[in-house]
């Protein structure tokens, strides 16, 4: 009997060693990686699925979580060193306030395949400290959105959508007032009110600068005579009645689809919305500049970063390099989202969709887009203290649309920078 | 008699008058949502192009297992939460024991801590206990809700010396005495304790969110906040989830107002 | 001996409860504590932090802030929250349902909340539409420096009477007849029964409410972020709004660690003295 129950035992203790053999090797290719970020599923799954077909024993899970948090998430999370997040998507202009955090794994080895596939832009817009610490994958620009009949109502001609003949800013609102005084609730609006991204070219093109200078670019400078001329000029554009007040950005494109506005300032992502508007006829044209200035458009969008703690680096680093330097990847990332990508074989691709949108604004868009990425688009300043900066400007661009006098705001906002940015420093 | 009854429904629908814009919007076209805020119309209140295309999105969403979440999650919450504050507060009001009152102290200051400022350390200790995305992480932290134990030792102080006595004299144990006697008559307060720790967890965002993101285990609060995407907010969706939320605690308290009156009457009526 | 055998059946009692807060709120709280007195990048220990966030403006104001709100929605709220117990504690019709309603907006995630004030607040929105009809002139609401405050405190009423009234009106129910009808015997009318009868009888109850809206109060954040993010101009700047943007959006962990030390030691001063006022000298 002892006898028997011995030889049960070796057997027993046998088999379980073959099993868990089995299982072992069986799993030591099967890879979960983690993926955050703040768009809804259906954004990435092509591509992760594209992904897995290729690299099989690889599963990628994606986590959506809201975009006000995201970055509330990473600085929690990866700061606190969780390996469970491999991959997520990084705001480019927070990237110098994570790399120097050390919340990215430094990707400077990969530097060939990412110069090789994206703009120059768009590997500035990864950079800091000479090191490369995300891969691209999508940027930004704007164009000037216009309601058709709320024009021919005012009887102001439709702007041309030709680079050449781009509005100054003071056209445009004398045609904004115009088309208001015939009957439109409002005469223009831009779709990111309040928000830095939005309001930035305004003041690169007013040749006041982006606010930020001086070493590492952590010195405020707001406080400029072309600074205080540019605000006040924000601030009439809602004192005069011609923009809304207490409307927020995620509301202002309704405005537009609704008929409510005549000029709008916004990203190519709501061509879906106002195509599918039923009674909405827009044109579209080169977002306007200041006379005397320059032109300028916003850019920049997000990037992949690797944590430098995840649980399997050498994977996510394969994943993040398929969604930016392989160029069906990449494409793959806007086959539904309609973001400019920024691998060059993909970007072909999406321009084209675009070009074939509607024969009446499809080529026109083509051509503009292509244009300000290439040569207006401004980025927004590399600095470790930029998400401190862009918080306060924000604050001071909403007292200033709610009626604050610009000198006083920004010379608040200057001497609360001054203290917040030393600490940061 | 009338006039309350007119004042308390005049109360009810102001109240509610919000619910029903947001009832409304869940039926129209995304593009409707925001059209007829001004001047105030008929369509105003009541959708011009009703659809269910919104509550079918809903529901083809993973919201539904999100919703499932925050049921089981509020439930445990009310569950363990009552059993873990009621004996609480029995031994701080009933049994009298040295340092009585410093016990008290602790466990009220430790509510007046906001959560927002301890969630991230918080985070960082139930991570190490391999509590990520699982549902011990994100019913724990309710359970041992400070003001839940303020409000059942108020009520079990209100309660007559004399029981606990009379108890004591004849022999009995401090658990029959906790179990037998004081929980049977603390229904209402029960109830409001169980308010409290519903409200909680059932509010809850921050802490959901940070520790348990992983979609199966996502709750309803975090969820709606997902059918915003960087770039566009499907406010048709959000509000139809909206909806479905406000109907569990609805309906949850809907049943739980019977109770109130059951044990109003079982003390021989009122005002 | 009965001591002894009471403090171990006490501890059985509690120690669910306070192994629960001591892990989970304290032990984070202390660490916060330490956080607080790291200045960034520093080794030692120090009051840097505490010296930074007390001479900085957008601190100070919030402190103020803070402080006017408190005193004006505690009384409101609460006073609004016993009318409406004292109307809703009786057998009216449907009355289950009616408290519902009236409960259930703190049921609903604060951020739909937000919304749904955010749009009725527009100032090309249905609140100033409603108010046209009467002839009065369209107003700024949460644009407006002198409104946004008393605008937050709408939002944040909307959300919680509703909450305290629940816990009045149990409180109400436990009143017994009895001295009701002894009193109108007496020919009391019905203020004298309110002041002599409702309102004492009502001690704990109202101890609760008034320690617990106090608190919640102070930790007012949601609505602050979704429609005003403290604006115009510092007016709604209440103090979790600027411990969460110091936190999470500047990255400044220590000095909102220092925030939230004082929000705490703030908190407690006032609900000391709200129970020292509250609890009669025989306790």
């Amino acid at each position: 009997m002892v006898q028997s129950s011995r030889l049960g035992a070796r057997v027993s203790l046998i088999a379980f060693a073959l099993l868990s053999a089995i299982g072992w090797a069986g799993s030591a290719g099967a890879v979960t990686l983690n993926f955050l970020a703040a768009e809804r599923p259906e954004v990435f799954k092509p591509v992760i699925a594209a992904f897995e077909a290729a690299n099989p024993g690889t599963t990628v899970a994606y986590t959506q979580v809201p975009f006000d948090s995201l970055n509330a998430q990473i600085q929690a999370r990866v700061g606190s060193q969780d390996p469970g997040i491999d991959v997520y998507a990084a705001d480019t202009p927070r990237i110098p306030a994570f790399a120097s955090r050390g919340f990215l794994l430094d990707l400077s080895p990969y530097e060939a395949q990412i110069e090789a596939t994206a703009s120059r832009t768009a590997v500035g817009a990864i950079s800091a400290d000479g090191k490369l610490w995300a891969f691209p994958m999508w940027s930004s620009t704007q164009l000037l959105f216009f309601n058709l009949d709320l024009l021919a109502k005012a009887g102001v001609p439709p702007p041309s959508a030709a680079i050449t003949t781009r509005l100054t800013w003071d056209a445009m609102l004398d045609d904004a007032v115009r088309a208001q005084k015939a009957g439109s609730r409002w005469g223009f609006t831009f779709e990111q009110v309040d928000r830095y991204y939005q309001l930035q070219p305004l003041f690169e093109s007013a040749n006041a600068g982006s606010g930020l200078s001086g070493p590492g670019l952590l010195t405020p400078d707001i406080t400029g005579p072309a600074w205080i001329k540019t605000a006040a000029w924000y601030g009439a554009l809602f004192a005069s009645g011609l923009s809304p007040r207490g409307v927020s950005p995620e509301q202002t494109p309704d405005l537009f689809a609704n008929g409510q506005v005549a000029f709008f300032v916004g990203g190519p992502w709501n061509f879906d919305k106002f195509d599918a508007a039923a009674k909405l006829h827009f044109g579209i044209a080169p977002v306007p500049y200041f006379t005397g200035g320059h032109p300028a458009t916003p850019t920049g969008s997000w990037a992949i970063g690797v944590n430098p703690y995840a649980a399997h680096k050498d994977a996510a680093v394969r994943f993040a390099e398929f969604l930016s330097v392989d160029p069906e990847g990449n494409f793959l990332t806007v086959s539904a989202n309609p973001l400019p990508p920024t691998n060059r074989a993909a970007y072909a691709r999406y321009i084209a969709r675009i070009a074939g949108l509607s024969h009446s604004i499809g080529p026109a868009a083509r051509d503009i887009i292509t244009y300000e990425m290439a040569n207006t688009a401004v980025q927004r300043p590399r600095s470790v203290g930029y998400v401190a900066f862009e918080d306060v400007m924000n604050h001071i661009f909403s007292d200033i649309r709610n009626g604050a006098d610009p000198s006083a705001a920004l010379a608040a906002a200057q001497s609360q920078l001054t203290s917040t940015l030393a600490r940061v420093r | 008699m009338r006039k309350a009854t007119v004042a308390a429904v005049i109360a009810a629908l102001l109240f509610a008058f919000p619910l029903w814009w947001v009832g409304v919007s869940a039926l129209r076209p995304t593009q409707d949502v925001f059209r007829y805020l001004s001047p105030l119309s008929v369509w105003t209140l009541l959708p011009l192009h009703p659809t269910l295309s919104n509550i079918v999105g809903l529901w083809s969403s993973p919201f539904a297992r999100a919703i499932g979440n925050s049921v089981l999650v509020a439930g445990l919450t009310v569950v363990l939460g009552l059993a873990t504050c009621s004996a609480a507060a029995f031994a701080l009001a009933v049994i009298e024991f040295p340092g009585r009152s410093i016990v008290f102290a602790v466990l009220v200051v430790s509510f007046l801590i906001p959560f927002d400022a301890v969630a991230v350390p918080l985070f960082g200790i139930l991570r190490s206990a391999n509590l990520q995305n699982t549902y011990a992480g994100l019913v724990v932290p309710g359970i041992g809700n400070g003001l839940a134990v303020f409000l059942l030792r108020q009520f079990f102080l209100g309660l007559p010396r004399d029981l606990r006595d009379a108890a004591l004299m004849d022999g009995a144990g401090w658990f029959s005495i906790y179990f037998r006697i004081y929980l049977p008559l603390s229904v209402p307060a029960l109830i409001s304790a169980a308010i409290i720790l519903f409200v909680f967890q059932w509010q809850a965002y921050l802490w959901p969110l940070l520790i348990a993101p992983d979609p199966a285990y996502k709750v309803a609060s975090v969820a709606i906040a997902e059918f915003a995407s960087s770039y566009n907010v499907d406010y048709g969706l959000v509000f139809a989830g909206a909806i479905f939320i406000s109907l569990v605690p609805m309906i949850v308290l809907v049943g739980f107002q019977n109770q109130f009156r059951t044990s109003v009457a079982s003390s021989g009526g009122k005002e | 001996m009965r001591q002894h055998h009471d403090s171990l059946a006490a501890a059985v009692f509690l120690a669910p409860a306070l192994v629960a807060v001591v892990v989970l709120r304290l032990w984070p709280a202390c660490e916060a504590l330490h956080a607080s007195l790291l200045a960034p990048r520093a080794i030692n220990f120090s009051l840097d932090n505490y010296r930074y966030i007390f001479t900085d403006r957008t601190f100070l104001n919030s402190l103020e802030v803070t402080l006017l709100y408190s005193v004006v929605v505690n009384p409101l709220q609460i006073a609004l929250a016993l009318m409406l117990a004292l109307l809703l504690a009786r057998e009216l019709p449907l009355v289950g349902l009616w408290r519902t309603l009236i409960l259930l907006p703190v049921a609903i995630p604060q951020s739909v909340s937000a919304v749904i004030w955010g749009v009725a607040f527009r100032p090309d929105g249905p609140l100033n539409a409603a108010l046209a009809l009467f002839g009065i002139g369209a107003q700024r609401f949460t644009t407006s420096p002198g409104q946004a405050l008393a605008s937050i405190i709408v939002v944040v009423s909307w959300i919680g009477i509703g909450y305290w009234m629940t816990f009045l009106i149990a409180g109400l129910q436990e009143i017994p007849p009895s001295l009701y009808e002894a009193a109108a015997m007496d020919g009391a009318n019905r203020w004298q029964r309110l002041r002599h009868i409702t309102i004492p009888q009502l001690r704990r109850p109202l101890t609760f409410v008034l320690v617990a809206n106090t608190v919640a109060n102070l930790l007012v954040f949601a609505p602050v972020q979704i429609l005003t993010k403290g604006g115009p101009d510092g007016a709604t700047d209440l103090i979790m709004n600027e411990i969460y943007t110091r936190a999470f959006v500047t990255g400044d962990t220590s000095s909102a660690a220092a925030a939230s030390v004082v929000l705490v030691v703030v908190t407690l001063v006032v609900v000391a003295v709200q129970f020292r006022l509250m609890t009669p000298r025989e306790q």
